[in-house]
């Protein structure tokens, strides 16, 4: 019941809004199709965007979607269920953001051979079987933290000093299980290295082991700049909170990232008593990852010297556009659906806007 | 037999000591060494932020913590308390922020949303006699699933404290002028105190004590032990409530279906402060300290570079240390 | 001895089965101490329970003070002044020795319990009894002892006028008897009426006034302590009851070989210094009163619980058994007392109780051979009789009498050669009686050797070859079939030191 009042309230506010980023517009009637799209829930704002995207692209092409998820994203079990109950309504084509690939198998399996295209979207579903999944309209998790990579080191290049003396970068990340969170810190680590090795800076890796192994950067161990990632024993803010602060209060650290809303999140809280993320002389730079209304007001007020967004909207319309293709035999590809830097300048840019989230 | 019963040394035997309780003294030393170690090996640990931080974690755990000490003294558990703070400060926040209703009025519904769980866990352990693990058990799996629906799966965050119905946060922190005031712990203190009054010297909080420590000779005894029974469940959702107002004001967002394991740390807090699983024992500023032990470990440990993963063991290793306490004192007591 | 303030008369009460009382008098009077005695299971605990309400009689009449009375339940009881001081205490471990006295009658000062009040009557109530406690103790840091004489204040500080004390000295020390006896002594002095229930013969001679006997449920007579011996209660209390066919002699061969001996067993306070042997084809029959020790003594050899010393020894050979699987190993097999707790698995099949304890010798690989379970079952129903539609009958759908044939081809399955049965017919009718007993004999004469705990007096002297009398954890009597007479055994069974 709830979750029709979300799918009648965010259909209300897409016929309000604008169409941003529609790709193609086709000619071909998909009024037969409907699509059963198994998101990772609700948590999130992030997923009332990609929500809002499918509901404007499924009242453009005209099918029905059925877009569901699990309570929170540690309900595997729920998920693969709701991608089971999905499979035996027999729909035209399925959009999947697996929270855990390995669970979802046998159901995959049923619906290939149930004939039913799946779309994989968000994080999709990586080390899926060759030929499952059909397309995937994803962000680039990697690119995205190359761009996060990117901005941070435009802000502090020249706080690094050249006379050895160390500095440290933080990442804040919710876990290393997840695909698109754990790219998203690889991303940002390789490309900084990158950067840095450009202006005679050296890198040493700290912290969570499969962020420091799964890097592929050049390291020294008397390296002048250090990256450190620290990932919680559990998912709760507290934890993260107490990571951030454990980084702040760290003499040499200059700057910390944090690769989604949780964590995010848990930089604002973890700030809240030593105040000393901004961008003067002598704090440090914060740069963030998605959005929500605490994101936002960070990046806003100058706390955050910015954030890297998704495209939530852009995801929904894209899997529900690959959806209706696929339901009738077109051939598909992934699609990159992109992210953007945002900005306290350029938050309310039309470009950017529709893919903030509250 | 005659006098070996009191038998012991000249320190427990000391009538200040037995008068505060061995463990809680234990405890205390703990608190100290910990922090002294803390501050020791890390020079941040020693500032006045940490501090604060330390306190504004340790509110929504201590107030569960005194809720579910009443449950624990009967001999029960309340397991309901960790998704039933997430579940009720959604609501609470989904009242204010997106139904616009008054803050004060949000609280308070917070509060009574813990208070009808705590009824319902009350009838169900008090009434239908269901094993209190497994009825708060159940209770536990419900509060996780209200919560999402109430908020239709989104997180909620409580109104920022420069918002014009923010005022809530100054219970817990004063902030200004780059300064800041733990507030919150002398609500914490002052509830502890009159927990404990209520604890030992009312007759509710004596009969409560009385049902754990035998319910059958309480019974025959002419009290009414399905009434007070229930009224620990409900003083354990009124307390989860108030800790899902802590919480509120103490994160950024709520995210719905989680808050599964924070009783656990709650209850870990209990335990070590004294309280037993078995019933009959405990007290509450003894919880109140065994969650400073816990506090002061989840924010100490990663100030010294430990990795999450030890926190963990660590902080499972004091609990076990002081379950097996517990459990030398009730042989010591058996063989008597 | 002042005048009468209770009199029970004709008291009637039937449970499904059982007569529990058949019109039983009783008549207590002011300042007096009276004894109510009789075997396990003559009735005395049930008349008390309908005195105080727990149970409702069925016909008869129970005067209080002049006035008819019948109570609803014992809170009512206690509040006319009538006040049982339980065998088991019921005691709130975890308050103070004031607080468990005063529970539900709290002196308040507004809205907060006075404590320091509370301790103030205490004190007082103490020093009337002359008793030394300190009132802010916690009770459970008190001995048995002290408790009881805090359950004594209590019912005191009721201002009770009738006190029944349940096998007060039961688990009490030497001293401490002494001590309730001066307290009651003191409360005799004070006019109440005063209910003593207890096995101990001597201890009847030494406090009570007059002694009233039950047996089996029935009003035997009202004797004057001072007037009568101890023979003469033991001969009240077991009557002249008709058994049927008891074994006059020993079946067992004089040279028949020792197969189980234990050395000055002893283990916690119900087990001291028992030994005794056992000869194949012998059944050894256990005798006492309740709380003597028996069970006690067939657990710790068994290995179920600890033991603090003693030596066991199986065919002349020195054992170690420390828990039940090396009594099995030994060929040991125990048939419990509480057979739904102990003995069988009633949500499981006829022949998976049977193959329980030795399911390795079933075992085909990793797999249970169901085949070859289901034709060991099947020799072992027929053989016991064992009555079920199949072997794969639930074991709960079974009567008692079946279900303890299960566990006894669960045992012999196993191989064991010495089988203690605890109480091995309780719940039994009859009928399976006597099929059980049958098939005692049966075992014992083909050579196993049985231990057999019972609290029956026609059991033990129907089936024992030889039968150990014991007395609160001490083996107080040895008695061969041959010279074993219910009075000799009921006099061992009541010898204290």
């Amino acid at each position: 019941m709830t979750k029709k009042a979300i799918m009648t309230a965010a259909l209300a506010a897409a016929m309000l809004g604008s169409t941003i980023g529609a790709a193609t517009v086709s000619a071909e009637d998909y009024s037969d199709v409907n699509i059963e799209i198994i998101s990772k829930g609700f948590q999130h704002q992030y997923w009332q965007a990609v929500l809002l995207g499918a509901n404007n692209k499924a009242a453009e092409l005209g099918c029905t979607i059925n877009f569901v998820g699990p309570n929170s994203e540690s309900d595997i079990a729920d998920q693969v269920q709701m991608l089971d109950s999905a499979i035996n309504a027999s729909p035209s084509a399925i959009g999947l953001a697996a929270l855990d690939t390995e669970a979802c198998l046998d159901s995959i399996g049923k619906a290939q051979a149930a004939g039913i295209p799946i779309i994989g979207f968000d994080s999709g579903v990586p080390g899926a079987p060759e030929g499952a999944i059909w397309a995937n309209a994803a962000t680039d998790n990697y690119a995205a933290g190359e761009l996060a990579a990117e901005k941070t080191y435009e802000a502090i290049k020249d706080r690094i000093p050249t006379d050895g003396t160390v500095v440290r970068i933080g990442i804040l990340a919710q876990d290393a299980t997840g695909e698109s969170v754990v790219n998203r810190g690889l991303g940002f680590i390789d490309k900084m290295a990158e950067f840095l090795k450009a202006d005679g800076h050296s890198v040493k890796l700290e912290g969570n082991d499969k962020y420091v192994n799964d890097a592929t950067c050049e390291t020294s161990d008397d390296a002048d700049v250090i990256i450190e990632t620290l990932v919680p024993s559990a998912v709760t803010s507290e934890l993260s909170a107490i990571d951030c602060q454990t980084l702040l209060n760290k003499d040499d650290i200059i700057a910390i990232y944090g690769s989604n809303q949780h964590s995010g999140e848990a930089m604002v809280t973890g700030n809240e008593n030593l105040m000393k993320f901004g961008q003067d002389e002598g704090q440090i730079i914060g740069v963030a990852f998605d959005s929500g209304a605490v994101i936002k007001a960070a990046v806003a007020d100058g706390t955050f010297i910015g954030a890297v967004t998704q495209a939530p909207v852009s995801i929904g319309e894209h899997v529900v556009e690959l959806a209706c293709k696929a339901a009738h035999g077109e051939d598909v590809a992934d699609v990159d659906t992109g992210c953007q830097w945002y900005t306290a300048e350029n938050m309310e840019d039309p470009e950017i806007a529709p893919n903030l989230y509250d | 037999m005659g006098d070996n019963n009191k038998k012991g040394n000249a320190f427990t035997n000391n009538p200040i000591v037995r008068a505060i309780g061995v463990q809680k003294i234990v405890v205390v030393l703990v608190i100290i060494i910990l922090a002294l170690f803390f501050s020791a090996m890390s020079p941040a640990f020693r500032k006045y932020p940490t501090l604060v931080s330390l306190f504004d974690y340790s509110y929504y755990i201590s107030f569960m913590a005194i809720g579910v000490t009443f449950c624990l003294i009967t001999g029960g558990n309340d397991l309901s308390i960790g998704t039933g703070m997430i579940c009720y400060s959604l609501f609470g926040g989904y009242l204010i922020t997106k139904m616009h209703v008054p803050v004060a009025v949000g609280m308070a519904a917070t509060i009574l949303f813990g208070m009808a769980i705590g009824v319902i866990n009350g009838f169900l352990v008090a009434v239908l006699d269901i094993p209190p693990f497994i009825a708060t058990l159940g209770t536990m799996m419900v509060t996780r699933g209200l919560g999402s629906i109430v908020t239709g799966g989104m997180s909620i965050s409580w109104p920022p404290a420069n918002a014009a119905n923010g005022w809530f946060r100054s219970i817990f922190k004063i902030k200004g002028d780059g300064k800041m005031l733990p507030v919150g712990f002398l609500l914490v203190l002052f509830l502890v105190i009159v927990m404990s009054i209520f604890l030992n010297k009312s007759r509710p909080g004596r009969y409560i004590i009385a049902i754990g420590s035998n319910k059958e000779a309480t019974r025959l005894s002419g009290i009414k032990v399905v009434k007070y029974q229930m009224l620990a469940y409900i003083i354990s959702g009124f307390f989860a409530g108030l800790a899902g107002i802590a919480y509120g004001a103490t994160f950024q967002s709520i995210a719905p279906g989680t808050g599964a394991g924070l009783e656990l740390d709650a209850i870990a807090g209990a335990i070590i402060g004294g309280t037993s699983m078995t019933g009959g024992v405990g007290t509450i500023s003894g919880t109140l300290l065994g969650v400073f032990v816990m506090s002061l470990l989840k924010t100490g440990l990663p100030f010294i570079g430990l990795q999450a993963n030890w926190q963990q063991i660590i902080t499972g290793l004091v609990l076990i240390v002081a379950i097996f306490i517990d459990v030398l004192k009730n042989k010591r007591a058996e063989r008597r | 001895m002042g005048d009468v303030i209770l009199t029970m008369k004709g008291i009637d009460k039937s449970f499904p089965g059982v007569h529990a009382l058949d019109h039983v008098d009783l008549e207590v009077r002011k300042g007096e101490v009276h004894a109510l005695m009789g075997e396990n299971g003559a009735g005395k605990s049930t008349l008390m329970k309908v005195l105080t309400g727990i149970y409702k009689k069925d016909a008869g009449t129970i005067i209080f003070e002049g006035k008819e009375v019948e109570f609803a339940n014992p809170r009512e009881a206690q509040s006319h002044g009538i006040v049982i001081v339980h065998q088991e205490l019921n005691m709130l471990n975890h308050l103070t020795v004031a607080q468990n006295i005063f529970i539900g009658r709290e002196s308040m000062s507004g809205k907060l319990i006075n404590d320091a009040k509370m301790n103030e009557e205490a004190k007082k109530l103490f020093k009337q009894l002359n008793i030394d406690i300190d009132p802010t103790e916690k009770m459970g840091n008190l001995t048995v002892g002290k408790q009881q004489m805090c359950e004594i204040a209590k019912a005191i500080s009721h201002e009770a006028k009738v006190i029944i004390f349940d096998e007060p000295s039961a688990a009490l020390t030497e001293a401490e008897i002494e001590e309730l006896f001066k307290i009651i002594r003191d409360l005799r002095k004070k006019q109440l009426g005063i209910v003593y229930i207890s096995h101990r013969m001597d201890e009847i001679k030494v406090i009570t006034d007059r002694v009233t006997v039950m047996r089996d449920g029935g009003y035997v007579g009202t004797l004057i302590t001072e007037e009568c011996t101890k023979d003469d209660i033991i001969s009240m209390m077991v009557g002249r009851v008709i058994y049927e066919d008891p074994k006059t002699e020993s079946a067992v061969p004089k040279d028949a070989p020792v197969v189980l001996k234990v050395e000055n067993l002893c283990a916690g306070k119900m087990v001291r210094n028992v030994s005794f042997e056992l000869r194949k084809g012998e059944i050894l029959g256990f005798s006492g009163l309740m709380g003597a020790g028996r069970t006690e003594t067939a657990r710790a050899l068994f290995g179920a619980d600890p033991k603090d010393s003693g030596k066991i020894y199986i065919n002349g050979k020195e054992v170690d058994i420390k828990s039940p699987r090396d009594a099995v190993a030994h060929g040991i097999g125990y048939l419990s007392e509480d057979r739904k707790r102990y003995g069988i698995v009633v949500g499981k099949s006829v022949s998976e109780n049977t193959t329980m304890a030795s399911l390795l010798e079933f075992m085909k690989g990793l797999f249970i051979n169901k085949k070859k379970e289901s034709s060991t079952t099947k020799e072992y129903v027929e053989l016991l009789k064992t009555k079920t539609p199949s072997v794969d009958q639930l074991v709960v759908n079974l009567s008692g009498g079946n279900q303890q044939k299960v566990v006894i081809a669960k045992w012999l399955v196993k191989n064991c050669d010495i089988l203690i049965f605890d109480e091995p017919t309780r719940g039994i009718d009859v009928g399976a009686k006597s099929e059980i007993y049958h098939l005692m004999n049966e075992l014992a004469a083909e050579g196993k050797s049985i231990i057999m705990i019972s609290s029956e007096m026609t059991e033990i002297l129907r089936m024992s070859d030889r039968i150990i009398v014991m007395c609160e954890g001490r083996k107080t009597g040895e008695i061969d079939i041959s010279e074993a007479t219910q009075e000799r055994i009921m006099h061992a069974a009541t010898l204290r030191d």
